[in-house]
């Protein structure tokens, strides 16, 4: 099912009750979404902490109702439609998971609700169990299950009833680091096996990078960017999604465009056609060539070696983090003990932002 | 030198309990051998040196070992009956060991020490503080004891004399008899029966308790739900709670009376006026609500059921009980995670499946708390018949609680049927308290 959502804006009121009159002082979680998911596709909403993302997954389920602003599923008008209504599955952050019910009973809450007979409703939990792996689990309660667990039996609740639409809401983010890679990859499958357009909320970048097919980047309820992860990675729209997205991080430097070169304090980094003016010059840390006549000097802080390639900390007075960090292939020589190092750029690593407005610039 | 130094400026022993004494000691072997395999040199050159010292001091550890032996013994024999024999074993095993062998100063002079340096009063003192958690609760077993342990177990003393006399202490024989005729309802005094009693306190609470159980969870429900006003209603629910309960049943009297002159010589009642108001009465048709004409159904001479004043009363425990229930649930529900109810929405689950499939499974520790402490509550009602009906509890005691009926022969001076009958009581709360534990083991844990 395909999902369009037009001008989406969400403002919560103020707490306080003046402001609240003259309806000033709310928050905007949401301001002005518009996107468009294709059917059957995995979607992420990539963005920190705080900058809507739920509020988003809450309005598409139909649980917060926006302030202004569309939903359509297909061509259905579904911005007013009762949640109950809308046949999405919904996997909460923390699950919520009926305590007092076991995980077959848990599982068949929706077919219950939906008057399905019994025998056939015990039929399709375990199917759907089966699914995500946990059949033998059907008799414990959620208390009795690991995080992982608790996981898989909500999405097994939210796909049971075969919805529309799965929205997950940073469904990894109470697993250990081993178990939620596994998982992302297991979302992954079952997103594929059964072909039901998701929409998958997370703030870990990487996670988001891996597992979706379209990613759309937030930042304080606007949305920054959309694109194929690859795409967005290799071609941000501006410092904050180029900041956001990469580990290690992008680095970042005050530097200058004077009279068609980019300079980095003194040292001329690039060429470009762009008219002179103050940038903040962005390079990823793949895309620095250690040369010994380099254009740019970094002073070295220290190398760490680690297998495939070997990361140097390094830091300059420009650069606006503590420390940058570049990666060079661990067969490349570099002199020990030197306390400077020189690099070359690669042009498609590096990009151009302005100054004031952070806007991309090349 | 140095090392006996060392070892006796150790402060940390001064603190060490009686038991903690003797795992130190068991643990000394070890510490002994390390010592001397590692100094050799050293300890043979301080055994030279305090040779005698150490034998002297042999006899006394052997003593302190034995002590300590039976004080553990005497304190903790019964906590640690499994490994009281191969403590006792290892610590004689010690003393000898320590005794014999001249290299182990370090272990004589640091376990010495436990004994030595302590007078009878640090003993005590230690003792005290070892034990200290029996004095906190000292005042409250005493009090406990002489208030509420005695009086039940002279009660059940006391129900085996056959015509007891609380003035004399005179009574003429052990037995049953008070029981019996308790049970038989033939205690010679006219009035309710005890089986009257029974059955009444009976249907009271196991009527209202429920009832009113269920009505609080469904109030506390609605006020959960609804956002203005909710702190006004939440204080009306509360105020009967505040109120006295004699007051509130004569103010129940007067709602369903039927007292003074003007049909048939009676006066109607506001539930009387409002039942003919529905015309779910006949006209000129009146029920006598609490009077001494009240209809009843006559079960045996031992039993009747006055059904209209079982209403009353019934009605009455229900809206008593309602403000603490209320209170109680509506706390509950607010500690309710608001986002099952969000997943249940998403489930489709109906307001009618969310309420019993959801909010009560989650609230039913308080449930259950409710409807335990409500039945005990319940069993031992008086105050509230005696403001409806008054001192006779209705006509000679025909709606008399278990508490009235034993009140009733305590203030009549037959002691005897008052101590049978409160011990039937108690045994009649254990059974019913048992099983509801049963019950909501099954049913309230997740
Ligand atoms: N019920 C609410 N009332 C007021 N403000 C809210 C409410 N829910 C969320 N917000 C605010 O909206 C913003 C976005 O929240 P949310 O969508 O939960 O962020 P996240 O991207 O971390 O999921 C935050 O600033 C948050 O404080
Ligand atoms: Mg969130």
């Amino acid at each position: 099912m395909k999902i369009t959502i037009q001008n989406l804006t969400k403002t919560f009121p103020s707490r306080n009750k003046k402001e609240k009159k003259e309806n000033k002082g709310g928050v905007t979680a949401v301001n002005d979404m518009c996107i468009e998911i294709p059917s059957g596709k995995l979607v992420g909403l990539l963005g920190p902490s705080g900058c809507g993302k739920s509020t988003t997954l809450f309005m598409l389920s139909g649980l917060e109702q926006p302030t202004s602003g569309k939903i359509f599923f297909d061509d259905q008008d579904v911005t007013t439609l009762a949640a109950e209504r809308r046949g999405i599955g919904l996997v909460f952050q923390n699950y919520a998971l009926y305590p007092h019910m076991t995980v077959e009973q848990n599982i068949m809450f929706p077919l219950v609700n939906m008057r399905i007979p019994k025998a056939e409703a015990q039929a399709r939990a375990l199917d759907t169990a089966r699914l995500v792996q946990i059949e033998d689990l059907m008799a414990r309660k959620p208390s009795e299950l690991s995080g992982g667990q608790q996981q898989r039996v909500a999405i097994a609740r939210a796909l049971v009833k075969m919805p529309n639409v799965l929205l997950l809401d940073e469904p990894l983010s109470n697993l250990d680091a081993r178990l939620r890679l596994q998982t992302r990859e297991e979302i992954k499958r079952i997103q594929r096996e059964t072909g039901i357009t998701t929409v998958f909320v997370t703030h870990d970048q990487e996670e988001a990078m891996s597992i979706c097919d379209t990613m759309v980047v937030m930042k304080l309820g606007v949305v920054q960017q959309i694109g194929a992860p690859q795409d967005i990675y290799d071609d941000p729209a501006n410092l904050f999604v180029a900041n956001f997205l990469g580990t290690p991080p992008i680095n970042i430097f005050k530097g200058e465009i004077r009279k068609g070169k980019v300079y980095i304090g003194k040292e001329a980094v690039a060429t470009t056609e762009i008219a002179d003016q103050p940038v903040y010059v962005g390079i990823r840390p793949e895309g620095f060539i250690y040369d010994a006549k380099g254009a740019l000097t970094l002073e070295t802080d220290h190398i760490e070696v680690m297998g495939r390639d070997k990361s140097i900390v390094s830091r300059h007075e420009s650069s606006t983090k503590p420390t940058i960090r570049s990666i060079v292939d661990s067969d490349v020589a570099l002199p020990k003990g030197a306390a400077k190092l020189t690099f070359n750029v690669k042009p498609n690593k590096l990009f151009l932002f302005n100054a004031e407005t952070e806007e991309r610039l090349i | 030198m140095a090392k006996t130094k060392k070892t006796s400026v150790e402060p940390s022993e001064e603190k060490v309990t009686l038991e903690e004494a003797a795992i130190v000691a068991e643990e000394m072997p070890v510490t002994a051998a390390d010592e001397v395999a590692e100094q050799p040199a050293a300890a043979e050159e301080t055994a030279a040196s305090f040779g005698d010292k150490v034998k002297a001091f042999g006899g006394k550890i052997k003593e302190f070992f034995v002590g300590v032996g039976v004080k553990t013994k005497d304190f903790f024999g019964n906590l640690f009956k499994k490994d009281k024999k191969t403590k006792e074993e290892k610590l004689g095993e010690m003393a000898v060991v320590a005794a014999a062998s001249d290299g182990q100063i370090e272990t004589v002079v640091a376990t010495s020490l436990l004994e030595s340096k302590l007078s009878a009063k640090e003993k005590f003192g230690r003792f005290c503080r070892s034990q200290s958690g029996w004095l906190f609760v000292l005042p409250a077993v005493i009090l406990m004891a002489v208030f509420t342990f005695w009086p039940i177990l002279s009660a059940f003393i006391n129900a085996f004399k056959q015509n007891y006399s609380t003035l004399t202490g005179k009574y003429d024989g052990w037995g049953f008899e008070n029981f019996i005729r308790v049970l038989k309802g033939d205690t010679g005094t006219g009035g309710a029966t005890f089986i009257q009693c029974l059955v009444n306190t009976m249907v009271f609470t196991f009527i209202s308790v429920p009832l009113s159980t269920l009505l609080a969870l469904l109030i506390s429900v609605a006020l959960n739900s609804i956002k203005p006003l909710q702190k006004a209603y939440q204080t009306i629910y509360f105020l009967p709670y505040l109120t006295n309960s004699l007051a509130m049943g004569a103010v129940f009297a007067t709602f369903f009376a039927v007292i003074g002159t003007t049909k048939n010589t009676e006066n109607v009642g506001i539930v009387n006026q409002v039942l003919q108001g529905l015309g779910l009465l006949p006209n000129e048709t009146f029920i006598n609500w609490l009077g001494t004409s009240s209809p009843k159904w006559v079960i045996s001479a031992n039993l009747t059921i006055p059904w209209a004043k079982y209403i009353v009363v019934i009605i009455y425990e229900v809206w008593s009980g309602l403000p603490f229930k209320i209170l109680i649930l509506f706390s509950a529900l607010q500690s309710v995670n608001k986002q099952y109810y969000d997943a249940a929405k998403i489930d489709g689950a109906s307001k009618n499946t969310v309420l019993w499939k959801i909010t009560t499974p989650m609230i039913s520790p308080m449930i259950s708390y409710l409807l335990v402490t409500g039945i005990m509550g319940g069993m031992k009602q008086y105050s509230a018949i005696v403001g409806l009906f008054g001192e006779q509890m209705g006509i000679d005691y025909d709606m008399g609680t278990m508490v009235g009926y034993i009140y009733r022969y305590i203030e009549d001076g037959h002691m005897g049927y008052a101590f049978a009958g409160s011990l039937i009581l108690f045994a009649i709360i254990m059974i019913i308290t048992a099983i509801n534990r049963r019950i909501s083991s099954k049913k309230v844990s997740y």
